[in-house]
């Protein structure tokens, strides 16, 4: 026993063990993903900007205007413009402001939205927020209907 | 007579410079080679968009050196910070002049054309002086930087290097004696005649002589000079552009003269796999494919780089495995036991030599 | 007449491996370190501050920010104090899920720092290799929760929903896979002669020493003394598991890695009881409604053991729906301090290791 540990130390064992494992690792699959070229597939759960939606169906506004997702959002970055729907009932929707700069993501702003099982405000799968401009981030309600409009780099 | 001596000086010339530009040539392909292999063993595809598969990534990287701004720290010793890179980049090159790249000469004009610049019957003397000049660009650039962690990185690569070069020599005595000789082709030669590679009768000198050629070259895991999790990038923090580029050029160079050495010394450097066997003949590929003087030219050549190759690849592999080793650990190992092992390994040398001698 | 003369040198905060932003301050005789002086709060962003003027849902975002390499254990943290304070009860199936989440997460964390350790130490590869499995686990989160970093997956009272479908088999593929990861690990490292020479006997500190700067979490484990919140004082449902608790009286950072490679085969262990005990119905939610109510001047204090250590959580309130003060007492800024006496005496490349020794992140101790 003691020998076979001296002649393993001896021939450096352990170290070629340990080259052994680095060799067989080169012919596993490569990880890399060449980022603008391929993306990595999300999972529909995934967690991007919050943006708004249509009711499928009607393809009317969701939103109710309750306000209730600008109260819990941590960074106060939703700001709601309503006004009172003129059948005196309810309230309309004037422009829904989301300041991505300062948006954590969070997703906080879903869960108390009261227009279930369809939520009005979800968390989209868009994650590539650059822009030249602070004001680039400042999505209006189109912009959180249609999306922003990214350049997609196809060098 | 006159004329004779233009052509044996025009002979050297050409000699000099395909062999000067064989070495520039190959440094950005070994870059290239490197990221490659150590990104394929780290499941990643490494450099992949400049050229075909990333093909000319380091062409790239050596032109962004190259139009880089020349910085000089305000403070730093402005000669010595602009010299030293050179002092590391000429020995790395020169040292090229005595390995042998194939076994027969080529004939042209009527002129032979060795595959090597000279056959000094020093070389491997030769070389081991010349690559230890390039210590010196190390330590003055460390120096002259005139910054904390260059300061460092150049006080253990003096270290360093001091107590390496010592094992790196008395590995290859070993093999010298087999030889007889310390002329690179005629230790090449000695091993054709004597029908086996001096790595069967060596394997302890050619252990030493890596180990100590991976610390000499400020490789992994010997690679404290530079250790960049330590010292940022150790000596050559403060470099930037060409110079740290020629830095770099001669790291690679020498990582090819030691790898170079290796081969010729203890694994028969043109020579094919069992030379005296006569059916593995058809190894020299070339021998059948090219006629005439080009056959044994190009499959001696072939050898030569398939053995350095794998030296590098060698390199490559333990980079990509290994801790680095501690400053104070490094010493021990080469004080401790590198040198013993190597003096003990002459020892034994001789005493075999001797038996040889006198049984048969 | 020559003379000698100590250097001070400065290590970060930008430095390839001061792990963020930690600033060292180095005197150094030769090689040697004389004496060092941490400099932290590059990091700093007011959250305790910040929090008291939040209500205690919105909280939760910011422990994501804290220990971003394990935000779920600081979730479980600060939501634990908030439930403890207002008396709430977590549904059996929802501690499920945050444990599974929590254990994976530890085996998130801990393969980070074997990559980045090792990568301090000399070892490339590794380093890649902690990533390429770790991404796995991260995937497995964005699958659950939506996010890969910052999950804010739990919320008071429960989690928001259910594993997805598929999610168990992928999850148990996973754990598989990484069984024989684990083992290649150990191969490359564990035995390795460089290694065992650059960890064994550096930054040594023993049981009374660690006690005495209050250092929890795996340093502690590693000096002999079994202190485990899982065990000690079992929150969730972790009584329930059975798990050992990986202990090494080396002392140094030898040590440290073996007792973090086991407590990685530990968690992989739980998640697989997890996965298998789970109750498959079940309400996710113990409340309804948002509406906090906590007890007028109530104190409370709340620990879970992260993948560092302690991470504590104080809250007192004052009967509103915000916290009059919030404390977090986080694993990184405790284990900082053992950093100046472990690095004493030694050399510049023993600072590294001790730095990934500890497993800081700066962003838990600069809060
Ligand atoms: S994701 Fe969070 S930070 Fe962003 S808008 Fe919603 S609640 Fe606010
Ligand atoms: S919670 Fe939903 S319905 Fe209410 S304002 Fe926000 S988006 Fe509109």
């Amino acid at each position: 026993m003691k020998l076979t540990r001296f002649i393993q130390k001896l021939i450096l064992w352990e170290l070629l063990v340990g080259m052994m494992v680095v060799i067989r690792n080169q012919f596993r699959p490569k990880v890399t993903v060449q980022y603008p070229k391929e993306r990595i597939p999300l999972r529909p759960r995934f967690r991007g900007v919050p943006r708004l939606r249509y009711d499928p169906k009607t393809m009317e506004e969701l939103c109710i205007s309750c306000l209730l997702c600008e109260q819990i959002c941590p960074d106060d970055c939703i700001a709601i413009k309503w006004e009172k729907a003129p059948s005196g009932k309810g309230r309309v929707l004037k422009d829904f402001i989301i300041d991505y700069q300062r948006c954590c993501l969070c997703g906080l702003c879903v869960d108390p939205c009261p227009t279930k099982p369809l939520t009005a405000i979800y968390m989209s799968h868009d994650y590539e927020l650059a822009g030249s401009d602070r004001l680039d981030l400042v999505a209006g309600r189109t912009d959180l209907h249609e999306g922003r409009t990214v350049t997609i780099y196809d060098k | 007579m006159e004329t004779q001596m233009f052509i044996t000086i025009l002979i050297s010339v050409v000699q000099i410079s395909i062999v000067l530009s064989l070495v520039a040539l190959s440094v950005p392909l070994l870059i290239l080679m490197e990221r490659k292999v150590i990104g394929f063993m780290q499941s990643r595809i490494g450099p992949k968009r400049v050229g075909p598969s990333g093909m000319l990534q380091t062409i790239a990287d050596g032109l962004k050196l190259l139009l880089k701004e020349d910085i000089i720290p305000d403070r730093a010793d402005k000669w010595v910070f602009r010299l030293a890179p050179m002092i590391v980049l000429v020995p790395a090159f020169v040292a090229f002049a005595v390995v042998p790249f194939s076994g027969t000469g080529l004939n042209v004009f009527g002129q032979r054309i060795t595959p090597w610049v000279t056959d000094l019957n020093i070389g491997i003397l030769f070389i081991i002086a010349i690559s230890s000049v390039g210590v010196f660009g190390i330590i003055l650039g460390g120096w002259a930087s005139n910054s904390k962690y260059p300061l460092l990185g150049a006080l253990r690569s003096a270290a360093q290097m001091v107590s390496y070069e010592v094992p790196l020599g008395l590995a290859l005595v070993g093999g010298l004696m087999w030889a007889g000789t310390a002329s690179m082709v005629g230790i090449v030669e000695a091993q054709r005649e004597a029908h086996l590679w001096f790595f069967i009768p060596q394997v302890v000198g050619t252990v030493i002589y890596f180990m100590a050629g991976v610390a000499e070259t400020n490789r992994a895991p010997f690679d404290l000079a530079e250790a960049e999790t330590e010292l940022v990038s150790g000596f050559h923090t403060e470099y930037s552009g060409m110079r740290f580029g020629l830095y770099f050029i001669a790291e690679y160079a020498n990582m090819l003269i030691v790898a170079a050495v290796a081969t010729t010394m203890f694994f028969g450097g043109w020579l094919r796999p069992f030379p005296n066997v006569s059916w593995l003949a058809f190894l020299d590929i070339f021998n059948f494919i090219l006629p005439g003087q080009w056959g044994p030219f190009m499959s001696g050549l072939m050898w030569v780089i398939i053995k350095v190759s794998c030296f590098i690849f060698l390199y490559y592999w333990i980079r990509a495995t290994f801790p680095r080793y501690r400053y104070d650990q490094l010493m021990s190992i080469g004080w401790k036991w590198l040198l013993p092992l190597a003096l003990a390994n002459i020892m034994g040398t001789g005493a075999l030599l001797l038996w040889l001698g006198q049984t048969g | 007449m020559f003379r000698t003369q100590e250097m001070e040198i400065n290590m970060g905060p930008q430095h390839p491996s001061t792990h963020g932003v930690l600033r060292l301050k180095l005197r150094l005789d030769g090689e040697r370190v004389v004496d060092s002086w941490p400099v932290i709060g590059y990091l700093h962003r007011g959250i305790e501050k910040l929090s008291e003027s939040k209500e205690f849902i919105k909280i939760t975002p910011f422990t994501d920010r804290m220990d971003y390499v394990c935000a779920m254990s600081g979730n479980l943290a600060y939501l634990g104090a908030v439930e403890k304070l207002c008396g709430i009860k977590v549904p059996e199936k929802a501690a499920y899920i945050r444990v599974i989440m929590v254990e994976l997460n530890r085996i998130a964390s801990h393969l980070l720092w074997l990559g980045t350790h090792a990568l301090d130490i000399g070892a490339m590869s590794i380093f890649l290799y902690g990533f390429r499995e770790r991404e796995m686990i991260l995937d497995l989160f964005e699958a659950y929760c939506g996010a890969r970093l910052t999950y804010n997956a739990f919320r008071i009272s429960g989690v928001p929903a259910d594993l997805p479908p598929g999610w168990k088999e992928e999850c148990t593929g996973f754990l598989k896979l990484f069984r024989q990861r684990h083992r290649e690990y150990e191969q490359i490292l564990t035995a390795n002669r460089i290694w065992l020479k650059r960890t064994k006997d550096v930054g040594y500190m023993d049981a009374e020493h660690c006690l005495a700067l209050s250092v929890t979490g795996p340093v502690l484990r590693a000096a002999g003394v079994a202190r485990d919140l899982r065990k000690d004082e079992p929150y969730a449902i972790y009584d329930q598991l059975d798990f050992d608790i990986p202990v090494d009286d080396g002392c140094d950072t030898y040590a440290r890695y073996i007792v973090r490679m086991a407590e990685m085969l530990q968690s992989v262990h739980m998640v697989e009881q997890c996965l298998e005990k789970m109750p498959s119905e079940g309400p996710l939610m113990g409340m309804k409604g948002r509406r906090m109510k906590p007890r007028k001047d109530e104190e409370i204090y709340f620990a879970i053991e992260g993948p560092r250590g302690e991470q504590g959580v104080y809250l007192i309130s004052d009967g509103t729906d915000r916290p009059y003060r919030c404390k977090f007492r986080n694993s990184s800024f405790a284990n900082l301090q053992a950093l100046a006496p472990m690095v004493q005496g030694g050399l510049v490349a023993d600072v590294v290791a001790i730095i990934g020794t500890l497993d800081i992140v700066l962003g838990d101790s600069d809060r």
